[in-house]
Order: structure tokens, then sequence, then C-alpha cells
């Protein structure tokens, strides 16, 4: 480690010695009120070279000539140039920038934007506030802290992936999910197999490769309209990274540590009061044992999460260089579930001659996950472990998962049952090992020309290549229903691509009372995913026992090809920006894209246009002193969403079982179109008191039409399913986010309070799907007694279920015979998942040396179901079947015949509505929450005056997920079984819901 | 200048690139139909697939008609012990396998061997479309035949009567051509039944035509008359070596994994009743003893166990230890569809029924028991013909009796006694008939259905009610309703086929060939 540091260094060393010294500039900026400002930028003007002010305000910049002039700027304040002639103290003192915006914002492609001018919102959050409270998955950390963004972490442990969805889901096709793209260039982001009702595991996604501490800001382009030049791509949204890159005339050396703990919130709550009857799997006696109780808690352990990262960086006017490493190392609350990541990236940039400009940029990841939790009832350790027959002798089973068997003279799996739903918990977790490891490589070049002082040419190549395997080693002797006598082996090892490159002239100029920014550029993007091979061995008996390899598969199981599908997409487009005055901007915006997807289609070229228009109010008009800016800004726009892969005219496929080929039924799609997005944002910005407060409000609606929608063909066709381009569906919704500072500090040090707050609500309506079959349901995913329904009228993640039947009078029918509870004749809607609004309110305080930050995360409204309460129940094993039990019946409101009944047998009553296909209505819970999101308590080490060698030096608690508020639901309704669409809405034993608290160091030499 | 490089620059970009995109949109692990013209591939390797596609698996078989047929009953109280064998339907999906699997891709098959003028694998795809069919219609009613590949939106479904007629005069046309073609060897490379053998096929639509004859002889006796004497003519499959069988291409059979895997199937008790009171040696071929002797104590010298269907099952764990199935199930590579016992059953139902050329009513029965015997490798079966005196026993489930525990309603006994009734011959050829087909039971159930034979034990739990159809506590569930795909998205065509079937669209109506006349002559 050491090592790796001190050869970096001396690398580093070695580029940046050829720099002259000559004038040595110091001194001290400060704000109009005489407080230093730390963190202002000094730059020489017309080089590169430059520095930032410390915590005093101080800064020391070295020129070459006396003529140089040095322009000083920060957010907030108007910028200052001042000419050195021979001066070596310049003391500045900056002031206010009434206008408090001239924030500079990355937008579509990489392109900075001053974001006073844009005709749409988007919205930044700065690298310092995603590391406040470290996770590998970078998207994690972004949960409440900007508007609009609905993000679900999959309950699969460090490393999983992350569900991330920008105003509401617009398609019925694909995961409506955001393109994520680093400095301006599209990223892999390929989601591995997830986990549903019946098993799986989460296999990560291409989020968590990235290495946070590289991560300068982000900032989210909302809708289709800030988005409009990455075409189809961006039609969801977008995440620009930007990321760190060395500064000239500075050279950094940051260590920072992170070790953060993750324990149990909560399991679900269950009784081990009663037992089993005649040794039956479900735990339904009526008379109280004394048995074990803590083996569901005992199961559970303390997960950990060390990072440690390295960052170099530095430059001269020439060349500036960034350097990190970084490396993770975690271990799950689920014992034997292990993270690891080591991640480099090194950038530079160089300049040669005075106008081009060439810069790289390579990350390496590696990144290995061993055992990753699963969901759902097949080899899953919680299913065996929460339904357990409370008589039966746990500790045994636990420390005896496998045992001597004479007649195979091997160890197979000791369990009191054969089921399918359950094994024993530890024979899972140490006898069937599941490996995920994925390697990945980005590499880019970018090269800027100055054709003239207007005009610039840009060019970029990126190539993003990941190598992923997923690997479960079942022991013989595992659970029969998935796995034959020898074991199985489940193995699969594939690779994603992403080329990309485009190019891009922009030009930039001012005409008297006019201002022009024009960008005119094409793209080429090819992506590769999921290129590999697999194998499952299955039920099928391999050869020998508990060997794993290709030489060991049986003659029925064939190694497979597989393929998720190659799209190659390009595009030409064009924007220009007009400024009137500072006041008045118009925004005019337009791509073609062409897209392999559409191939023979005669749809595969096709055109979007985008406009929006800005006035700022406070510079065309004289308004009260207190506001300090107003703003309102429009635009519209059209972009087509992607469709996929080889469904125009797929062809026939060898099958996987030896009985020769599978025909295609699919009816080919040869008029197959672009689903459509219009959107149309509103909004308005205004800042008052200086700025002290402020707030931004956004409408939107988007509609989307000609959803690519399966329909099964009607059995009598020679087709068994086709597509259409069909139907519509509207999102609408508002975002407001305030953002005040309620106390100022009037001198550095002073107390001062920050506070932020992100509202957004989204309305999701299907408008139609399918005009020929009116009523027709579109079924996403049900399972178990949970139905996804959509269909006209509804909305996404509209819940379906059994509720119980009733009468008139609103009592439960029972079965006039058995007395169980009946249930509706038909699935009725039980309630939607998406919640009726989402609040996050971040405040950042700061004393002297210390600062204190929290995060309340709020989702108010909505529904979820748990298949999980349903079984404990159906087992007898939940605390409500056994306080039942002890009260000696269940309380109910039901009639019988004609006899009105008021306590049901708890047995006769929970086996009735749990277990699978019971009755959903009483497994619907609320899925509102408000949680302590996030909280950090930060001490800067005032290093001069401890004399310590180094530049800066803080220290850390921090805490997320800490507590909750409120919450309704038995699991936390915020983690999901699967990043897919489907399994949004519901919990099947998954893991619990977890708190993370630890410490954070961080030193900059 | 610079700009107008920078533009050239820019034009070759893009100007070189939707070329590759039809290549790009394909996935190169597909076959094209072009690289399937090699070795006829196009017209002959769907067979495979297409033929294994007629049983289906667990909720399409074993939960469906091989648990009405009692061969087969399950210890898992599935959906809450509320489920197909309790007659509240949960799993209905036949439908989907015929269409799906054999209708789209034979509908293809067709078009490719009339345009290339491949008569014999038109007409082989033809036969392998009447042998799903004649499946289908007997789990529902009418099906989908005559109107299948109109583009219209709501394709009707044909009216039985009219369905069999059609699959007669289609069993026609296909050996008109197979006799024309008797020699021709295209098909060895795909036929893995007969090895490419045109003779056997032809043979083989000779006894489909037997088999659906005796299906509706009590609904259109004179049409089942012509039918049936037509294949008897023609000769149908008369020894084990012309036995129709699918090869399972390397698979376990599904039951096997169900039952010895998944521990989700074990023997009926009806199985339990009827081969142990009758002795029969064919027992251990189906089964495997339990090691449990309390669990036999009934009857310890043969003890097999099985479970009743339609039984009341607390618990999966309860009843795991009953009889499985015969582990040689694991490792067997093919499966049967039709074989000769089930022909001799059929001549001696014929000879009663009194069709020309079917023979001597006993010499078929005996015939057919020694075919079953020497077909599943069983010995004693001269001692088993002699015996006419053993009989079903009655069950007992030594989990939960009295609950579950049925008295047989069958006091069916082996030896032929010409002397008995037609009612009574016809009693014994159909029990013997059912015992044959283990692992082949949809017949069976067409039979249970149409002639009341054999005497099968009824639900004890009877779940069924008005969502799905009422089966009275002494009857049997009568057929599976439309699938909900056709009763959502085929609303006329399921309105349609409801008229046709003469009932409502439920599991207690009748379907054409069971006429509810209790005397089948």
């Amino acid at each position: 480690m050491k090592k790796r540091i001190f050869l970096i260094l001396i690398v580093l060393f070695a580029l940046f010695g050829s720099a002259i010294a000559q004038i040595k500039v110091t001194g001290i900026i400060n704000d109009p009120d005489g407080a230093s400002i730390p963190g202002a930028s000094v730059i020489v003007k017309g080089t590169t070279l430059g520095t930032t002010s410390d915590m005093d305000g101080k800064y020391t910049l070295t020129v070459n000539s006396s003529k140089a002039v040095l322009q000083f700027s920060f957010v907030g304040m108007k910028p200052v140039d001042e000419v050195v002639n021979g001066r070596t103290t310049i003391n500045v003192k900056m002031e206010s920038d009434n206008v408090g915006l001239n924030e500079v914002v990355v937008t579509a492609l990489g392109i900075q934007r001053d974001k006073k001018t844009l005709t749409y919102a988007s919205q930044q959050v700065s690298g310092d506030e995603m590391l406040k409270a470290k996770d590998p998955n970078f998207m994690n950390a972004l949960s409440g802290k900007t508007a609009g963004l609905d993000i679900k972490q999959t309950s699969s442990g460090v490393g999983g992936s992350t569900r991330v969805v920008l105003r509401g889901s617009k398609s019925l096709n694909g995961l409506s999910s955001p393109l994520y793209v680093i400095d301006g260039v599209p990223m892999a982001n390929n989601t591995g197999g997830q986990a549903g009702m019946w098993g799986g595991t989460d296999q990560g996604d291409g989020l968590s490769q990235m290495n946070p501490d590289d991560i300068e800001s982000i900032n989210i382009l909302k809708g289709s309209n800030a988005a409009v030049l990455y075409g189809s791509q961006g039609a969801n949204g977008v995440v620009m990274i930007t990321t760190k890159k060395g500064k000239a005339g500075k050279t950094d050396v940051t260590f920072s540590s992170s070790t953060l703990f993750e324990s149990v919130i909560a399991t679900p709550e269950l009784q081990f009061d009663y037992g089993s009857v005649n040794g039956a799997l479900g735990s339904w006696a009526t008379t109280k044992g004394n048995y074990q109780r803590n083996y569901v808690k005992d199961f559970f352990q303390t997960g950990s999460n060390l990072t440690n990262s390295v960052t170099v960086s530095g430059g001269n006017d020439k060349t500036t260089a960034y350097f990190s490493y970084s490396n993770n190392s975690a271990k799950g609350i689920q014992p034997t579930n292990k993270y690891q990541k080591n991640n480099l990236t090194f950038r530079s940039s160089t300049k040669l001659g005075d106008k081009l400009t060439v810069s790289t940029n390579v990350m390496l990841t590696e990144e290995q996950t061993n055992n990753r939790p699963g969901a759902g009832y097949y080899l899953n350790p919680l299913t065996g472990l929460y339904l357990f027959p409370r008589d039966r002798d746990f500790a045994s089973y636990k420390e005896n998962y496998a045992v001597f068997n004479k007649d195979r003279n091997m160890d197979l799996q000791n369990w009191f049952v054969t089921d399918d739903k359950q094994s024993n918990p530890y024979w899972i977790i140490n006898k069937q090992p599941k490996t995920d490891i994925t390697k990945r490589a980005i590499a880019s070049i970018t090269l800027d020309y100055d054709i003239s002082k207007s005009i610039k040419f840009k060019a970029r190549g990126n190539y993003d290549y990941a190598v992923k395997s997923n690997e479960e080693r079942d022991a013989a002797g595992s659970n029969n229903t998935n796995v034959g006598k020898n074991g199985a082996w489940n193995y699969k090892k594939y690779d994603d691509q992403l080329k990309y490159a485009d190019g891009l002239f922009t030009f930039d100029k001012k005409f008297s009372n006019f201002s022009v920014n024009g960008i005119l550029g094409v793209s080429y993007q090819e992506t590769i995913y999921g290129k590999g091979e697999q194998v499952n061995t299955g039920t099928n008996a391999m050869l020998y026992p508990n060997e794993y390899s290709f030489q060991n598969i049986p003659s029925n199981v064939r190694v497979q090809s597989i393929y998720g599908g190659r799209v190659i997409k390009e595009g030409v487009f064009a924007n220009a920006q007009i400024g009137y005055k500072d006041m008045l901007y118009l925004d005019l915006s337009g791509r073609n894209d062409w897209s392999s997807t559409l191939t023979s289609t005669g749809n595969d070229s096709y055109f979007y246009p985008s406009f929006g228009l800005t006035g700022i109010i406070s510079q065309m008009v004289t308004l009260p002193d207190f506001i300090s800016f107003a703003k309102v800004r429009g635009s519209h726009s059209i972009v087509g969403n992607d469709v996929p892969f080889n469904v125009v005219n797929p062809q026939n496929s060898i099958n996987g079982t030896g009985s020769g080929i599978d025909m295609n039924t699919q009816r080919p799609f040869t008029n197959l179109k672009p689903e459509m997005l219009t959107s149309d944002e509103l909004g308005t910005e205004w800042k008052f008191l200086k700025g002290r407060i402020g707030f931004d409000l956004t409408y939107y609606n988007i509609k989307s039409e000609n959803q690519f929608l399966t329909i099964p063909a009607p059995s009598g066709q020679q087709w068994t399913y086709y597509y259409v381009n069909a139907g519509e569906i509207v999102n609408k919704g508002f975002e407001i986010t305030v953002d005040a500072q309620p106390v100022k500090a009037a001198n550095a040090g002073d107390f001062d309070w920050k506070t932020n707050i992100n509202f957004s609500t989204n309305k999701n309506k299907v408008v139609s799907l399918i005009p020929e079959f009116a009523d027709r349901k579109v079924d996403l995913g049900s399972s178990e007694g949970y139905y996804n329904y959509i269909k006209a009228g509804g909305s996404f993640g509209d819940l379906y279920g059994y509720k119980f039947a009733r009468n008139a009078a609103g009592q439960i029918i029972l079965d006039p015979t058995s007395g169980k509870p009946t249930k509706s004749a038909d699935v009725e809607f039980l309630g939607n998942l998406e919640p009726d609004f989402t609040l996050g309110w971040n405040n950042n305080f700061n004393y002297k040396n210390f600062s204190l930050s929290f995060l309340i995360n709020a989702k108010i409204g909505g529904h979820v179901y748990s298949q999980t309460e349903a079984m404990l129940d159906g087992y007898g094993v939940s605390k409500r079947s056994g306080d039942a039990r002890t009260a000696g019946g269940v309380v109910i409101n039901a009639i019988q015949g004609t006899t009105a009944v008021t306590k049901i047998d708890p047995f006769l009553y929970y086996t009735a509505i749990g277990d699978r296909n019971g009755i959903a209505e009483p497994y619907i819970y609320d899925r509102t929450n408000i949680r302590l999101g996030q909280l950090a308590f930060t001490y800067d080490l005032n290093v001069a005056k401890l004399k310590l060698p180094v530049k800066s030096a803080s220290f850390s608690l921090v805490g997320r997920n800490l507590f909750f508020f409120y919450k309704k639901a038995p699991y936390d309704p915020e983690l999901t079984m699967s990043s897919s669409l489907q399994s949004q809405a519901v919990d099947n034993f998954s893991l619990p819901s977890t708190r993370t608290y630890g410490f954070n160091l961080k030193i900059s030499f | 200048m610079k700009i107008v490089i920078y533009t050239m620059m820019i034009a070759l970009f893009l100007g070189a690139c939707t070329g590759q995109f039809e290549e790009a949109n394909k996935n190169p692990y597909q076959v094209s139909g072009e690289s399937l013209n090699q070795d006829f591939n196009n017209v002959g390797a769907y067979f495979s697939s297409m033929l294994s596609s007629f049983y289906g698996d667990q909720v399409e078989e074993n939960l469906v008609y091989e648990s009405f047929t009692r061969h087969m009953a399950t210890p898992t109280p599935f959906v809450g012990g509320v489920n197909n064998t309790t007659y509240y339907i949960r799993w209905n999906s036949n439908w989907g396998l015929c269409y799906g699997s054999v209708m789209s891709p034979s509908h293809q098959v067709i078009k490719i061997a009339k345009a290339g003028k491949y008569d014999v694998f038109e007409s082989w795809a033809k036969l392998v479309r009447v042998l799903s069919v004649s499946r289908l219609t007997a789990i529902h009613g009418p099906v989908i035949y005559s109107n299948y590949g109109s583009t219209s939106n709501d394709i009707l479904y044909d009216k039985e009567s009219v369905l069999y007629t059609s699959l007669f005069s289609q069993l026609d046309s296909i050996n008109t051509v197979f006799k024309a073609n008797a020699t021709y060897a295209g098909l060895k490379n795909f036929d893995k039944s007969y090895g490419g053998d045109v003779t056997k096929w032809s043979k083989l639509v000779n006894s489909m035509r037997l088999r659906l004859a005796i299906r509706i002889s009590k609904v259109a006796p004179a049409l089942a008359k012509t039918q049936g004497e037509k294949a008897i003519a023609d000769g149908v499959i008369l020894n084990n070596s012309d036995n129709f069988l699918i090869n399972l291409n390397g698979n376990i059979l599904p039951l096997a994994r169900i039952c010895n895997q998944w521990d989700d199937t074990r023997m009926d008790a009806a199985m339990e009743s009827f081969l142990v009171g009758l002795k029969d040696g064919r027992i251990s071929k189906f089964f495997a003893p339990v090691s449990n002797t309390a669990l036999v104590s009934d009857h310890p010298d043969m003890p097999y166990k099985g479970i009743r269907n339609g039984a009341t099952l607390t618990d999966k764990s309860l009843r795991v230890s009953f009889s499985k199935v015969n582990e040689g199930f694991n490792t067997v590579t093919t499966r049967r569809f039709l074989t000769a016992a089930e022909m001799y059953f059929d001549l001696a139902e014929a000879s009663l029924r009194g069709w020309a050329g079917a023979g001597v009513a006993q010499t078929n029965y005996e015939n057919g028991v020694k075919s079953s015997f020497a077909d599943w490798g069983a010995a004693g079966v001269d001692g088993y013909l002699a015996d006419n005196t053993s009989k079903p026993l009655n069950y007992k489930d030594p989990v939960s009796s009295p609950v579950n525990d049925f008295i047989s309603r069958s006091t069916v006994t082996i030896q032929w006694n010409e002397g008995d009734s037609n009612e009574l011959k016809l009693e014994k050829i159909i029990t013997q008939k059912w015992i044959d087909c283990f692992t082949n039971t949809l017949e069976s159930w067409c039979d249970q259905r149409r002639t009341g034979y054999p005497k099968l034990p009824y639900n004890y739990e009877n779940d069924s009610n008005a969502d799905w159809g009422v089966i009275a506590p002494n009857d049997f569930i009568k057929r599976m309703p439309f699938v909900d795909a056709e009763r959502t998205g085929n609303k006329a065509a399921v309105a349609d086929a409801t008229t046709k079937l003469g009932g409502p669209d439920l599991i207690s109506t009748r379907l054409w060939f069971d006429t509810g006349v209790v005397s089948n002559f």
C-alpha cells in the first residue's frame, strides 16, 4: 500500500518537476462582511494554473510574469480580476453577486453552462456530500438529496444493485432507468440477474464499480428536456458524473479512510412459544412450550465496511494529473457474505501547443462478492430460519448442518424435512457458496482543439469493458428441488462492452446585446451486453459429486452461448442557446438518431426536437430589494425511447434441452417504432435576501406513447405472441427545492446553518394500453397472491389481490361448513406502490471546527405487500399468530351462515389468509416511512495550531438509515427484492433492513 | 479550411454506419432459416421438440389428469390444500403447450414443407397436430383446430362432433401420403421413435384412429364403428416392438423428477387398492416399496402405500415416506404414448360392440394383459389371468385414519368369464387398460369419464364451488375450463365455444364423448 503511493508520488514529481518559479503571490480572500472565504478559486488568466484558498481564506500562487492577471471566483460572489503588477501580497474583498447564481453546471455531453440560463431543471450534488457516509454504490448516497429522484436499493447487501427512476416509470419495457454519464461519456450499466418470488440473487449492476472518492459532483438532468442531446438514451433522464481532476499549480495528496458497521434494525416479529403438532412443518400447537428463542437474532452478524482511498493530484500549466486508489472490504450481516473492491483511476490532461489539449482517463476495477444474499423461497437461508418448527432443536442443526452419510461416504445436509422452500440455513451459507466477480476497465481519450476564440472542437473516444462471472456451487445434499444428487453447478461468464465516440463543435460568442452558444456534433455508440457462456446442471446428476467443471456436467446438460444483445446508435445533434441582455434565453435542440434495433423497419432514423425559454425577471424589471433573483423557464421536448434488441425479425434457436430446434413463434415486428416521450416542463426559481433563501419549483408533464407491448397472440393464430406499439402513459409532477441559510456566520467559525428541502410528487397514469383490447391487463409479474397489473386507467405499481369476502354490513363471510374466512370472487385493487410525495430535508451546521449534518427522508403514502408475513402466519410462527393463541382467538367481525362470529380459531384463520395464495388484503401495508437517512458529525483538526505536517485533517462520525421516526410496514419498504420493474412493492424473505454507522478520517497533504 | 476537414470527418464517420445495423440486430446464437435448409433441418429439426411437448410437467400432467385418473397423488397441500386435486382449479396450462409448442411451429413446418413439396414431412407435421389436439380436446372439449392459422382476432373453436370428424379425415389424408411413400427415407435423421420407418408411422395413424373411435363409441356409435373397423382393417399396433414411444432427449421423465427429486407426488391410494388387491406383478415395476412397515400393516407382504387423491393433507412431510415410483424411471429414455396393450383392450371393447374384424373379446383381453406384463417386464401373467377371487382392497391412511380412508367401490376380478354381462366384461377391460396406462394416463381419464370404469374412489376433500363448478361428493371432475388467456383475450370465441360445449364453462360440464348414460351398451 505505502509502496504504491510512493511510486505514484515519484512519477508525479517527475511530471511536475519542470515548473518554473518566478513570483510568489500570497493573500487573503474575504467576503463583504470581512469573513474569510475558504475554497475560493484563484486562476492565472489564460492558463490552467491556479489554486484554491484554504480554511482561513489564504492562498499562495506562483506566477511567471508580473503582467499576469489573477482571477478570483467563488459561488455567490462577483468574480474579481487583479493584475499582479509586481505585488507579492494581493488581498481581495469579494462582493456578493446579487444575482446569486453564477453557478456553472455540467449539462448534457459534459458541456458547462451558466445555471441561470438553463431552460430546464437540474440539480447538483457535490462529491463531498456523497462521501459523508460512503456506500460502494454511489447512487445510494443520493437518496433524499435531489427532488424527483427515486432510489430503491436491493436488499442484497453491500455492492448490490440499485433501482433509480427519475420522474416516474415511463415505459412497460425496460426499467425506465436513467443514463449514467462520466465526464460527458455514457457508461455501461447492465444489471445482472435479480431475485424473484421463487428465489435467486441480485447479481449487481454497473454502478458499484465506480469509486465514490473520484466524484467531484453529480448533476441530475431530470427530464428528457435536459437530456435531448443524448437522444433516446437520455429519455429517462441522465445522471451526469463529473470526476475530480488535477489542478495546476497545486499538488494534493489525500488519504481517507472509512469504517462503517452495519446491523439489523429489525427482523420480522416472530413467536417462539408454540411448537408443531406431530412433527408437522407448521408450528400450530396450542399449548406453550419452553423453546429456543434467539436463533433468528443470532443468525445475523454485525457487518462492516472498510474503505481506504488515496488520491494524488496536481499539475502545472501544461499538464494536470489525478490518481486514485481505493480499497473496499466489507462483510454483510448474513454470515459468509463478503465484498471486496479495488479501484484504480488515472486521469491526465496535457496541453500540446496552445490550441490542443489531450486528456486521458483510465479506470480499473476488480470487484468480488461472496454469498450475496438472495430472496424468495428457494435456496434462501431465511425461509428455514424463520419457519423452523419451534419445538425442534435449532442449535443441533446449526452445529451439525452437515452430517456424515455412511452409504455415500460423504457429508450430507442435516435438516428436519425435505421441502422445496426450506433448507438448513447454515448448510446454504456454507455449502452452497456463490461468487460474483466483475473486472472492469474504462479508458477514454478526449481531444480539445481551439479553432478560434469562439469556436472549439472536441472529440472523445471511450471503451468500457467488463468481464463478469456468477457462480454457484451447490454441494451434494442440497435441497433436491433445485440440486441434483451430486450437487449442482450454475456458472455464467460474460462480458459487457460499450464503445463510444463523439465529435462536437462548440460556438460561443457575444454580439452586442446577444450571446450565442452553439453545439453541433455527431456520436456513435455500440454496446454488446451479456455475451458469454453459461451452464446450469440443476437437478441433473453431475458425473461426480462436488466437482464443478465443464468435464463433470452430465450429457443431457448443455453449455449454452448467451447473448444479451448488441445495439448501435448513431446521432447527429445541434443545439443553440441565444441570450438577450442576460435576461432572456432561447434554447433550441434537435437530434437525429439511427438505431440498429429498428433496422429494416423504415423507422431506424428518427428526429426529435426540443425548445426552451428562460426569462430572468430580476434582470427585466426592478423588483423589491428582498428579491435577489427571479426566473421563469419553460421547455418542450420530444424524445424517442429505446426498443429492445432483436425483436424485428428473431430467428430460431437450438434448445438447451437437446430436443432439437425451437422454432421462433414471435411474430416478426417489421413496422416497429420507437416509443415517443413528449415532455413539457415549467419552472421558476427565486432567491431572496441576497440568496439567504430561495426556491425552485418545477412542474412537468411527460407523455409516453407508442409503448412497446408484448401481447400473447390469439391461440389460433400461427404465432404465440407479438408486439405492438400502442398505449399512452402520462407522468405529471411537481418538484420543489428550497435552500436556505437560517443562520449565517458573520465571521469564519461562527455558527452557521444551511438547510435544503427536496419535495417531489409524481402521478402516473396509464391513459390507454391496447385499443383493440380495451380491457386487457398487462401482467407485470404476478405470483403468490400478489398481482401486479397495468391496465388502462390504472398506473404503474398498482397492486391487486384477494380481499376478504364481506357482506353488505361489512362482516367477513366465513365458509358455512369449515368456518374459514372466504375471499372476494376476484382479485381487487389494493393500492398503489408509489408514494403521494417524497421529502428530503438536509441540514448542515458549522461551528468553529465542528460541523453537523443530518438528512431526514420521508416517503408519504403508497402501499407495499409482504409475502413473508403471509408465510409466517401460514406456518404459525408470526408473533401475531402466537399472541392470538395466547388470547384464545383472533378477534373478527364475521358471519358464518347467519351466525355472527367475533372470535375465530387462529389456526383456521391464519392458514386461510396466510401461506401461499391466501388473502392478500391483510398483508398490504402503508409504505409511509420517515427516517433519519444520514447523520454526520465532523471535526476539522486545526492543523496549523497543532503543527501537524498536513494541510488539513478531519474526523467524522457518520450514520446512515439510523432509525425510523415512522414506519408501518413490517420491513423497510425502500429496500426492494430486485431492481426489476416487477417486484418493487413486494417482500418475500429478503434480508432485514439495516442501519449503518461508523467513522471517517480524511487527511490532505 | 479546417472546418471543411472536420465536416468531412463527421460525414465519413456516419456514412460508414447504418449498413451493419441488420447484422447488429441479430443474435449470433440463433439459427436462421437459411442455415436450417442444410440437411433439411428446416422441415425436420422441430419434430423432436414438438413431440416432447405433448405432456408438459407437474402442472400440466401430474396435478391434472394423472391425479384425476388416480395414478399418482401428491403429499403436498399445495395452495393451502385447495387445488386441482381437490377440484378447485389452480393450474390449467395444457392449452399453451399445444398451441405454443406444437401448433405454432407445425404451422410453419407445414408451410415450408408445402413450398418445398416435402409431402411426407407435411403429413408428419399434420399427424403431430392430430396427436396433440386429440389430447387437448379430451381436457377441454371444443378447441381450435380447423380455424387454426387464421389472422382474425376471434378464432372460433371446433365443436367436438365436428372436430372428431375432421381428425378422422385428416388421418385419412395423412395415411394416403404415408402409404404412397412407404419407403421414404427422409425422416430418418429426425425420427427418434421409429427411426424413419414410414410404415410404422402409418400403423400409428391406424392406432390413433382406433383410439379415437373407441373414445366416441357411445356418443356416435355409427361413426365410431366405421372408423374403428377401418382402423382394424388397416392394421393397428399389436406388437410391443411397434409401441409409439417418445424420446426424452436425455432428460429425466418429469414424473421421476417430481417424485424422486421434489417429493411432490406418490403412488395413488387407488393404485394401492387395485394392484395390491389384485396381487398385480406390475406393482414392483411401477412403484418402490416403503421402508416403514408400519405404513403397510394391513398388507405387509406387498409393502406399497399410496396417498388418496383429493385427500385432506395438513402437511407435506407426513406422507413423503409413502411409495415413490420405481427408481428405474429416473433413467428411462423414452415414455409411452400408445402401446399394443392399449390396442388389444380397444379391440376387446370393439368385440363387445360388435365391430367387424375385432376378433374374440377374451383373446383380446388376455393379449392385452399379456402385452402389458411383457411391456412392463413383469412376471406371473398366467397365474394373474387365472385369478378369479382377488379384489381391490379398502384403503386406510396410516397418518390420518379414518380421515382419507375409503371402501373400494370396485369389486372387479381378473379372470375372464364369458358368462359375464357386457357391462362387467367392459369393467374388466377398462380396469386392465387403466393399470397398463401408467405414466400415460390421459386416455384412461377419457375411459373413466366415458364408461365409469374403473370404479375409482371419490375425492375425500372436495373444494369445488361455483367459481369453477360444483362436483357432487359421489362424482368426478368432468373437464378443465377454458384457459384464462382465452376467456379474457378471445371472449367472443369462448362464448361461442361454450355454446358448442353444450353447458357452462365449468369443470362439472360433461364433454361430448361423456354421455352421462350409465349403461355402456
